[in-house]
């Protein structure tokens, strides 16, 4: 066990430069000390991501990252064989090929001969690996970070899924792989698509939403220690409740922390609605969206107690 | 600790929540790490196991409450000296009526183990589901739930008479109290049962709004829906697209990978030098052959033929090829229209741009004339035909053999008829002559329908 409970996840993480809410910390833990994988849900941008790579600093591990798509397939996943490097060594040992092949009677023969010969060709020699299979092979413990495995396909999920059960794998050609030492996995996920219940039931659960209050100001104060006392209480506020409104997108933690940092550089030390409204473009991405804030920026500035009269 | 969990998942199960035995064993691993004490604690260690999803939380969480705070043994009750009082009294009631299952759901639930009585309550919402079978049918639903009520209400009678029995047993506090604990429990089955206060859906909703929504239009006749319900169709179908192809996918995902095909590899590899640049692997999962469509788009066909054009091409993938044709009185291949368009742009552009003649009567005997001189070769051994239309084709000649040699020429021919099938064989409709010359006549009136048909088409 790494860490030795609950709270020094939460200490630890934070060293590392998250910030993260008790769940999180609790989650983190339980999957550490057990050697489950966790699943991460959450609308985008409320560091899932992060986490992952948190717990690798924190832990002092190497994070592999394995970023799924739509159409990612096991041979990009796993590992894919070196035809380069193939190619190099059968020109090398072209005259070998030839004897071998001497005096074969028919085409199909020589095939045949050469098909005996397939251990030369595929060994691990001309392996290249990716993400899963560097991470089962590292001698060194590492952070698996499987980031956003609803976009991947339901087939790789099912591959996925034969993985994270066994933690081994096996390769047609060599035999099977078995990990040496059962990495962290993180899985993430937008909720694009439901994962399966077999791949659920092997993980553990974590749900981030869009922070607190408390937790969102000191990620803030974490990445701008030099950010104002009052500006930051009003930037956190007028975020959250620019988050209530009905909006396409609502801003995530990457986008408070952007706003922050340009109102800094703008050495704006108190916000008003004219500033709100003025800085918005950073804050919301889509044009209906600040539309639908300006609309409503009197309730905006009421809810984050901001004065109309401030001088920005 | 054990039996507490294991009757939560027990009771987790009966409101709907993928609780399995892993993860119950997982639970009690874990809570050996944490501190339980820590009723927070106890929660989170919980729910990260039993809720898997966003979509589940809330319900968890209701449940959990529920278990654990309302309905806990001694909660309600000021001190825990109450409880083997309340167990006593329900252990003698229990005796009254021994062979009343509602009645001893209801004292369990009183008495402050809610399992069984949650377990009725979610039988009778499952049923609430399925559609009333005959005239009131419904009834027997309200006549439980009735049933239920009145199982609580003569628990509720029982306690307080037995309570108000030997009134020098209990000092007059106590009894108070169990009474007033006894009358809060009472109110809070009556709130469950009717229906004010639903734990087995709280966050439910979320996920069913599209099952309800299927179960609204799924029955719906193509031909009745507004252009909302056309536009709300389309997103219910994005929906059923993904499920669909998941099955699919999920079908045909390999147990194991597919091992090399070591032979065709280096045959393959003959065009480079010998250097095997491209692998070949066995097991290839199999595609589903090609798919030729002829759509009626006539009067009140085309609502139907555009739903199942959605639906195929949303599905393109799992076929070869898709190609279309829509007919009134002549043919137009819009295969391309679909290959250049967006689905519902496509489907948006059909009547626009094919060239077809909408004024002229339906004449399925020239449509088959005309694909049979100019498209016969689209179809082989691989191809499924699929035939969408009402059949009636103005009493003008149906070309009966020209469909048979279509039929001699693909797989199977499958004809799909969104008409109501008690008009099928009236009037000018051919469907008795069709019929024997294809493969298959499937109706397709409604959505369920559709969705079947395409089900067996891609598994
Ligand atoms: N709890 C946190 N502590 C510190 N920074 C955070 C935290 N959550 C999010 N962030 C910031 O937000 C950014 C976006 O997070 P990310 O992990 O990429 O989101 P996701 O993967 O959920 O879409 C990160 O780069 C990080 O700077
Ligand atoms: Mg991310």
């Amino acid at each position: 066990m790494e860490f030795e409970n609950v709270e020094a996840v939460r200490q630890r993480l934070e060293e590392a430069d998250y910030i993260c809410s008790p769940e999180a910390a609790t989650v983190v833990f339980l999957a550490e000390a057990t050697g489950k994988p966790v699943l991460v849900e959450g609308p985008a941008g409320v560091g899932k991501t992060e986490l992952a790579k948190a717990v690798a600093k924190c832990l002092g591990r190497e994070l592999i990252r394995l970023q799924c798509y739509e159409g990612l397939d096991e041979a990009k996943a796993l590992y894919e064989w070196e035809y380069a490097k193939q190619l190099l060594y059968t020109q090398m040992v072209k005259d070998k090929l030839s004897e071998i092949i001497s005096g074969a009677g028919s085409l199909s023969e020589a095939v045949d001969r050469i098909a005996n010969q397939e251990d030369a060709f595929f060994s691990e020699r001309f392996i290249q690996p990716r993400p899963l299979l560097a991470a089962l092979t590292s001698l060194k413990p590492v952070v698996l970070l499987i980031d956003e495995v609803d976009k991947s396909d339901p087939e790789f999920e099912a591959f996925l899924l034969e993985i994270l059960s066994d933690f081994q794998v096996s390769i047609p050609e060599l035999g099977t792989k078995k990990a040496v030492h059962i990495p962290f996995v993180v899985l993430t996920s937008n909720n694009y698509r439901d994962m399966s219940d077999a791949l659920k039931r092997r993980c553990i659960h974590l749900y981030l939403d869009y922070p607190d209050r408390d937790l969102e100001r000191r990620i803030v104060q974490l990445k701008l220690p030099g950010i104002g006392q009052r500006l930051g209480d009003q930037l956190v506020d007028s975020v959250r409740a620019i988050r209530d409104l009905d909006l396409k997108k609502k801003p995530c933690i990457s986008e408070t922390l952007d706003w922050a940092r340009s109102l800094v550089v703008l050495q704006v030390e108190e916000l008003s609605p004219a500033v709100v409204e003025e800085t918005l473009s950073v804050l919301v991405k889509y044009r209906s969206d600040s539309g639908k804030v300006r609309e409503n920026i009197k309730k905006v500035a009421d809810k984050a107690g901001l004065t109309w009269t401030a001088s920005s | 600790m054990d039996r507490l969990i294991i009757r939560f998942a027990t009771c987790a199960r009966a409101a709907g929540l993928m609780v399995s035995q892993a993860e119950v064993m997982d639970t009690l691993t874990h809570l050996a790490l944490v501190d339980v004490t820590d009723p927070q604690a106890f929660h989170r260690v919980l729910r990260a196991n039993f809720a898997k999803s966003r979509r589940d939380q809330p319900r968890f969480d209701h449940l959990f409450h529920l278990f654990f705070h309302e309905f806990r043994e001694d909660a309600g009750l000021s001190k825990d000296l109450l409880a083997p009082e309340a167990a006593r009294l329900a252990r003698e009631l229990a005796k009254e009526f021994p062979d009343d299952p509602a009645f001893k759901a209801a004292l369990d639930f009183m008495a402050g183990d809610p399992l069984a009585f949650l377990e009725k309550l979610r039988a009778l919402e499952t049923d609430g589901d399925r559609p009333a079978m005959a005239m009131g049918g419904n009834l027997g639903q309200v006549a439980r739930r009735l049933e239920m009520m009145l199982a609580a209400g003569k628990v509720k009678d029982g306690l307080l008479r037995r309570l108000g029995e030997n009134p020098d047993n209990l000092p007059w506090q106590t009894r108070r109290e169990l009474e007033e604990h006894f009358l809060s429990r009472l109110d809070a089955a009556r709130r469950l049962i009717s229906g004010e206060d639903r734990p087995l859906e709280a966050g439910a909703e979320a996920r069913s709004a599209y099952e309800k929504r299927l179960g609204e239009i799924g029955e719906r006749s193509f031909v009745s829906l507004t252009p909302k319900e056309v536009a709300e169709m389309r997103e219910v179908i994005d929906q059923l697209v993904r499920k669909l192809k998941d099955l699919a996918s999920l079908r045909y995902s390999r147990q194991k990978r597919g091992v090399l095909d070591v032979k065709k590899t280096l045959r393959k590899s003959g065009r480079y030098l010998g250097v095997p640049m491209e692998l070949v692997r066995r097991n290839k999962p199999p595609k589903k052959g090609k798919i030729v469509t002829l759509c009626d788009v006539s009067g009140s066909v085309w609502s139907a033929a555009r739903f199942m054009l959605n639906m195929l091409y949303s599905l393109q993938e799992c076929f070869t090829r898709v190609r279309s044709y829509v007919f009134v009185a002549g043919l137009a291949e819009v295969t391309g229209i679909f290959e250049d368009n967006e689905i519902s742009r496509a489907i948006d552009k059909v009547l626009a741009e094919a060239e077809l003649e909408y004024g002229a009567p339906t004449d399925y005997g020239a449509t088959f004339r005309q694909f049979s001189r100019n498209h016969m070769e689209v179809l082989n051994k691989k191809t499924t035909l699929i035939i969408i239309g009402d059949g009636r084709s103005n009493y003008l000649n149906p070309e009966l053999r020209l469909l048979e040699e279509m039929r001699e020429k693909c797989r199977r021919v499958i004809w799909l008829n969104p008409e109501a099938k008690g008009f099928w064989y009236s009037g000018d409709s051919e469907m008795r002559a069709f019929e024997t010359r294809v493969n298959e006549v499937r109706p397709c009136q409604n959505l369920n329908q559709l969705t079947d048909f395409i089900q067996d088409l891609i598994l």
